[in-house]
């Protein structure tokens, strides 16, 4: 096997809806990505996208239609799908053929744009809409009228502070946090400054969860390039050299039958995996981007993928512990939260985060000397996790 | 807008369910909360499988759940595609089972976590009845 490593990439700043079409946005993020690399378009010869939007339906044969557009010769290419997960499923594929010798260089794309609310076609939007919400909430689940994840995310979170006697303000602490990381971020989609009182005194969503404890409705495109690690050496590219993917998926939707939704299993799973195929510890980890899509979410994920004891991440996030002041700093992008969450992109909008770290071109949100990062993704209230380590080259 | 969600449930239904789903809904129908256990390991299945999700036995029978659980955790949703805003959702603990989604037919302020519930049943529409829970008195 070779050692793949990640030598461009490129992402829009996230917003609530895309300026330009779906397919300009996803030929600008990657044309970007492979300029980044140093790289030519016709060197690339793998491809590997998301759907063009994840609750879009249009999606059939997609990579067919951008390589077509984008003028691309491959030797593999693929649109994949598992909910949250996708983008860091484009980039396991890319990384995989280029371990594998097949691909030289290859392109992972991620790109959602929001479902359109304002469809001139009442009636097809609502047929369309209630099909959508059962076929993702299944038949049990679906004819309760489901709209959104967050009930489930809101259930988790009561039960997280149930369990360890923790408040909302404790959840809103990490939103804080976040929103300072983000107003460095000229990605992110939330910038302006917020305070506790204003967490707490936003509308609520789904008690205990109100509006800013929640990641918002957003559109964008991410695009990472995959090439072995020998030859980002020798043409000198700063790179991210791929050291370990784990990945874990629990038999279950959403809520599970059995076992706790105050911490999840699949990321503990995942991460175990990849901290055991990389040889490092969560002590060894300089920038983490994890999925927090949700204020709770975010402190469980600290606390499954092995960096606190269990009801600790609130404590180490209002000591400054998570942003800075010692150990391992957690979504200096803003994450989801502030930075935005584009779902089908944003694995890749982590990436895209932890190479330009990596680097050291993150200017007043820069970790120091960051030279190990890790990435977590989710599909489904983290019935799926994908935890992949990095590592700064040269 | 209740007939299309009416009609497109229902199809919605017949597209993403299988043979326990079409079972499982004849049985609420009758105002039976059921689901599926294994005659080979004894394992009881949420949701309702022809086989074993356990063991894979295809020996299963279909039996009743308890009228009574617990409540695990709460919350509501401020939109609903069908019920009237904010709808209360919860988790439930059904005993021997493990927990399943369900309305929670009560205002969020009076519910706390551990409290006893009951099953009831609501029709959506004279072929779909869902099942939901009350606070036990």
């Amino acid at each position: 096997m070779k050692r793949a490593a990640i030598v461009g990439a490129s992402a829009i700043p996230v917003a609530r809806s895309l300026s330009k079409s779906v397919r300009d946005t996803a030929s600008e993020v990657c044309l970007a990505a492979i300029a980044d690399a140093g790289l030519e378009p016709k060197e690339i010869d793998g491809l590997f996208v998301s759907p063009p939007g994840l609750s879009r339906p249009g999606g059939f044969m997609w990579s067919c239609t951008l390589s077509h557009h984008l003028g691309l010769r491959t030797r593999a290419q693929a649109m994949v799908e598992c909910g949250g997960m996708t983008a860091a499923l484009a980039f396991k594929l890319a990384a995989q053929e280029v371990a594998l010798g097949r691909c030289r260089f290859a392109l992972a794309l991620g790109v959602d744009v929001r479902a359109d609310e304002d469809a001139e076609d009442f009636e097809h939007f609502l047929k369309g809409m209630t099909t959508a919400l059962l076929g993702l909430y299944g038949p049990y689940d679906g004819v309760f009228g489901l709209a959104a994840p967050i009930p489930y995310y809101a259930m988790s979170a009561q039960r997280y502070l149930h369990e360890h006697r923790l408040s909302r303000e404790d959840l809103a602490e990490v939103c804080v946090a976040l929103r300072r990381f983000a107003a460095e971020n000229p990605r992110a989609q939330h910038r302006k400054p917020i305070s506790v009182k204003d967490v707490l005194e936003a509308p609520p969503v789904s008690p205990p969860l109100g509006l800013l404890d929640c990641s918002s409705f957003a559109s964008g495109a991410a695009a990472v390039v995959v090439a072995e690690e020998s030859w980002a050496k020798e043409a000198k590219r700063p790179s991210a050299r791929v050291r370990a993917v784990g990945e874990a998926h629990e038999p279950a939707h959403f809520a599970p039958l059995k076992g706790p939704i105050s911490r999840f299993e699949s990321a503990s799973r995942a991460a175990a995996e990849a901290y055991a195929e990389a040889g490092i510890r969560p002590r060894d980890v300089d920038v983490a981007e994890v999925y927090g899509v949700f204020s709770a979410t975010e402190l469980i994920l600290y606390e499954d993928l092995g960096f606190f004891e269990r009801g600790a991440s609130a404590a180490a996030v209002r000591d400054g512990r998570t942003s800075g002041s010692g150990g391992t700093v957690f979504n200096p992008s803003g994450g989801r939260l502030s930075l935005g969450h584009p779902a089908g992109a944003t694995p890749l909008y982590s990436m895209v985060e932890l190479l330009e770290q990596l680097r050291g071109g993150c200017g007043k949100r820069q970790v120091k000397d960051a030279a190990v990062g890790l990435l977590h993704a989710e599909h489904g209230m983290l019935n799926g996790s994908l935890v992949a380590i990095l590592e700064a080259a040269p | 807008m209740r007939e299309i969600i009416d009609a497109q449930t229902a199809a919605a239904l017949r597209q993403f369910g299988d043979s326990a789903s079409e079972e499982f809904y004849r049985r609420l129908k009758a105002q039976r909360l059921c689901t599926t256990r294994c005659d080979q390991c004894g394992e009881a299945a949420f949701p309702p499988r022809s086989f074993c999700p356990y063991c894979h036995s295809r020996q299963i029978h279909w039996f009743e759940l308890p009228r009574r659980a617990r409540l695990y955790a709460f919350t509501q949703q401020g939109r609903s595609l069908r019920f009237i805003a904010p709808e209360v959702i919860g988790l439930v603990d059904v005993e021997g089972l493990g927990r399943i989604l369900s309305r929670i037919d009560a205002p969020l302020e009076g519910l706390r976590i551990g409290q006893e519930l009951e099953v009831a049943f609501q029709e959506l529409t004279p072929e779909i009845w869902v099942h939901h829970y009350r606070p036990v008195n």
